[in-house]
């Protein structure tokens, strides 16, 4: 409570960038230690946390990045992975989200299995689907002990229209030796959102002239009430 | 002699240990057989003593012969006699040495005996002092038993200890999680909020931009313009040459244009609601009560339902032009709906609280909304502004009603802390306070009088020029809520005796009391309301249902079908008389009509 007061207190006084800058929200969703709050962390810390816990609800974590000369902060929603940690909270995860990060553990066939329960679930909080999802194979540094195959997960992947990636948050060699994979991964994907964003924000500047604050509501229902109505 | 003897130590050894006796079969059936012996030994030497006594009488015997004989020779003198006499002597003789041949074997038998006795003595010895041995081991077996078992015992206590312990720790653990669970939500809720706020600001910020940006080409484009009224073919060309590399500057002239457009559109909607409000008086006469409802429309069923807020929802008002509704909730906002066409649409979220709302008042203009909040505080909102444009603090319990008076430059609020409030909105200070013995839970005012209900089961009348309680009403339960008839002529009140009170303002002796089967008031701050025509009560009941009463009959008009699943905290009746939106504990919001 403490922390996350402190936390929500400074982003509001101190650290809450000049309303210019862009926020993407970022949701991980994948079973429980598939190594979630390891890739955001190694991501917003630049390294592999040293122990962690099982989350509770949600942590946040938030990176400021740059791309094309625009200062964009990625505000990442490591969320729990275990049932009992989430319940309520589903429905926040969801709301007003620009992109999904579906994780899954290469040496745990299980939570490659469960992957289709997670895309239901985010198929049920009404996700449309110009909501860029991608999937990520996490530990592919224990390559030896792989459960699930490269061709087996791109042929999943493909059929769910999403760009795959097989990382690790703890050594993430990826294709390039130097460059920091996991952050190249987050990196594409906020970058995939501002090539898309500007397209939703030039279509309230038009329309705004006409409909005025109606718009501006409409957009914002249009984004994320409709999880709310019951019919 | 032996018997003693061999008797002794079986005695003493039951001397001793009688204890034992039972215990030890061993000892027993040492004794047995010493017995057992004694009894064979004795049997044997019997015969030789009782042999010895004869041959002792027979020596006797024989002696008083030999004198018999000595002296009969003399008197018979046969040698017939003496030589019988002699054999017989000789006989004797020879039994004598036989006998005393007998006497020495049982002498060495004898011995022999002893000196098994005397082994045996020392083998009884030896099984005693082992047996003591044994003794002493058992008494130190039993004494480390006992350690032991002691020792066990303590272990065993720690060990249920530890495992109550741990259960404890367990359930406090879950109760943390559920707590943890509980403040990542509000957490999460806060941070969509912002993420929401930023967004809005980042919008409304961009807008200003386009406008200041249209403002700055505003010249430069009148210029071609005029220029461009004469319309020839070559200045139009120019102007399509100049328009193209200011594409940029184009984009925003043309939401320059509208921009003004999008201002006055957020103006007509306040102007709007201010234009709804002038059914019977002027647009400009704030003072007088706006709005007159001809007819209520008894609702009869929910035409649409939301969950308007993350948790459970606490007030609900309409605004004075029917259409539009704020809901306060216990998450700390308040949310302004507009209702189209039987939906309810989102249009806005007030916070500023630092905690959850506990009642709501529009205006009678429309423009301004009015709220108590638990966190002691009064706010007031315009409506254009999601920030608060005044915060009433002084309080020091939660503020359980917020009121404006009539004339608009002063609010009422009641609170927790046992006191009335009134507040200077020019000063923004607080100008008068009013102790009202007790727990306050809602307001009603007018120009001149304050109605407070109270937890003391009181309704108090108060003039608010002199401070003083002008009347009492008692109840027979906490009261819940107030409410003043669109007419100012009748309070209601809803109180936790289940039941619904009507008093006459003028004659605040007449009452009428209204209750339902099934009617009961879900929370100390249920809120009864009237209906805008003053011909209906409605009030939602802990069970999920609302109740609606005729006033001019007194009875049940209506019990609306059950939709909520939780207890319905507030109702507010739309002035056009067309709407009843209804709320709950659980963030559900229900729109109900007759259509």
């Amino acid at each position: 409570m403490e922390s996350s007061l402190e936390f929500s207190s400074s982003l509001t006084s101190s650290t809450l960038p000049p309303p210019r800058t862009r926020i993407f929200k970022i949701i991980v969703i994948g079973d429980s230690g598939v190594g979630k709050t390891c890739l955001t962390y190694r991501f917003c810390a630049g390294k592999f946390p040293d122990k962690t816990e099982a989350t509770i609800g949600v942590d946040f974590r938030e990176k400021v990045i740059e791309i094309d000369g625009e200062k964009i902060k990625v505000q990442l929603w490591d969320t729990a992975g275990q049932e009992r940690f989430r319940k309520s909270m589903v429905q926040h995860y969801y709301r007003n989200v620009h992109a999904v990060v579906f994780v899954y553990d290469v040496t745990s066939a299980a939570s490659f299995r469960s992957l289709p329960a997670w895309i239901e679930e985010c198929r049920q909080h009404a996700l449309g689907h110009e909501v860029p999802r991608i999937l990520v194979g996490n530990k592919c540094d224990l390559r030896h002990a792989a459960q699930v195959s490269t061709e087996v997960a791109q042929q999943f992947a493909d059929a769910h229209s999403m760009p795959l990636f097989e990382t690790s948050a703890k050594s993430p060699q990826g294709g390039s030796n130097d460059s920091d994979h996991v952050e190249a991964i987050f990196m594409t994907v906020a970058h995939k959102l501002k090539s898309q964003k500007p397209l939703m924000l030039s279509q309230p500047a038009n329309t705004v002239t006409l409909r005025g604050r109606d718009q501006e509501e409409e957009e914002q229902r249009g984004s994320w009430g409709c999880g709310c109505w019951r019919s | 002699m032996a018997t003693t003897e061999h008797t002794k130590p079986g005695r003493q050894f039951r001397k001793t240990s009688p204890d034992s006796e039972h215990s030890e079969p061993w000892k027993r059936h040492i004794i047995l057989q010493l017995k057992h012996r004694d009894k064979a030994q004795k049997i044997a030497f019997q015969d030789v003593i009782r042999s010895y006594v004869n041959l002792l009488e027979r020596c006797a015997q024989s002696a008083v012969i030999t004198q018999g004989l000595l002296s009969s020779p003399r008197s018979f003198s046969s040698s017939e006699d003496l030589s019988s006499l002699k054999t017989a002597t000789g006989e004797l003789a020879y039994k004598v040495v036989e006998l005393q041949q007998q006497i020495k074997n049982k002498d060495t038998f004898l011995e022999r005996q002893h000196a098994r006795l005397n082994e045996t003595q020392v083998k009884l010895k030896a099984v005693e002092v082992e047996k003591d041995r044994l003794k002493s081991d058992v008494k130190v077996m039993t004494d480390s038993n006992l350690l032991l078992k002691n020792e066990y015992d303590t272990l065993r206590e720690r060990c249920q200890h530890l495992d109550e312990d741990y259960r404890k720790e367990n359930l406090h653990g879950s109760v943390l999680v559920e707590k943890m669970v509980h403040m990542k939500e509000q957490a999460a809720a806060r941070m969509n909020h912002l993420n929401e706020r930023r967004l809005r600001a980042r919008q409304a910020g961009l807008h200003k931009e386009l406008e200041m940006a249209a403002n700055k080409t505003l010249n430069i484009d009148k210029a071609p313009h005029s220029v461009s009224l004469p319309s020839s073919p070559l200045l139009r060309r120019k102007e399509g040459g100049e328009n193209l590399p200011s594409s940029q500057t184009r984009v925003f002239r043309s939401a320059s244009v509208t921009s003004p457009r999008l201002l006055g559109s957020i103006r007509g909607l306040f102007e709007k609601k201010r234009r709804g409000n002038s059914v019977s008086s002027l647009e400009e006469d704030v003072f007088t009560p706006i709005g007159v409802c001809l007819v209520a429309r008894v609702p009869n069923r929910v035409i649409f339902a939301v969950d308007a807020h993350e948790l459970g929802i606490n007030a609900v008002r309409f605004g004075p032009s029917s259409n539009l509704l704020a809901t306060g909730g216990t998450d700390r906002v308040i949310k302004l709906w507009e209702v189209i066409s039987g939906m309810l649409h989102h249009r806005g979220t007030l916070d500023g609280s630092n905690a959850g709302i506990t009642s709501i008042e529009f205006d009678s203009t429309g423009s301004r909304i009015l709220a108590g909040s638990n966190d002691n505080s009064a706010l007031i909102w315009r409506l254009d502004d999601s920030v608060p444009k005044f915060t009433l603090t002084g309080h020091s319990r939660k503020v359980t009603a917020a009121k404006f008076k009539c004339n608009l430059r002063q609010v009422v609020t009641g609170s927790g802390d046992r006191t009335v409030k009134i507040w200077d909105l020019g000063r923004a200070a607080c100008i008068q306070t009013i102790e009202v013995f007790s727990y306050c839970s809602d307001l009603v005012c007018s120009e001149y009088y304050i109605i407070s209900g109270h937890f003391d089961r009181k309704i108090r009348f108060w003039d608010s020029r002199a401070a003083s309680c002008t009347q009492e009403v008692p109840l027979q339960g906490r009261v819940t809520s107030l409410d003043i008839s669109p007419n100012h002529r009748e309070v209601l009140s809803c109180s936790r005796d289940e039941s619904l009170q009507l008093v006459d303002l003028r004659m605040s002796n007449t009452r009428m009391t209204f209750r339902a089967d099934g009617f009961k008031c879900g929370s100390d701050s249920t809120k009864a309301i009237f209906s805008p025509d003053g011909s209906y009560l409605a009030a939602g009941s802990a069970d999920g249902t609302v109740y609606i009463w005729n006033i001019n009959t007194g009875n049940l008009e209506t019990r609306l079908p059950v939709m909520h699943r939780t207890s319905v905290n507030a109702v507010a009746w739309s002035m056009s008389g067309e709407y009843m939106v209804s709320v709950d504990k659980s963030r559900c919001a229900m729109l109900w009509s007759d259509i």
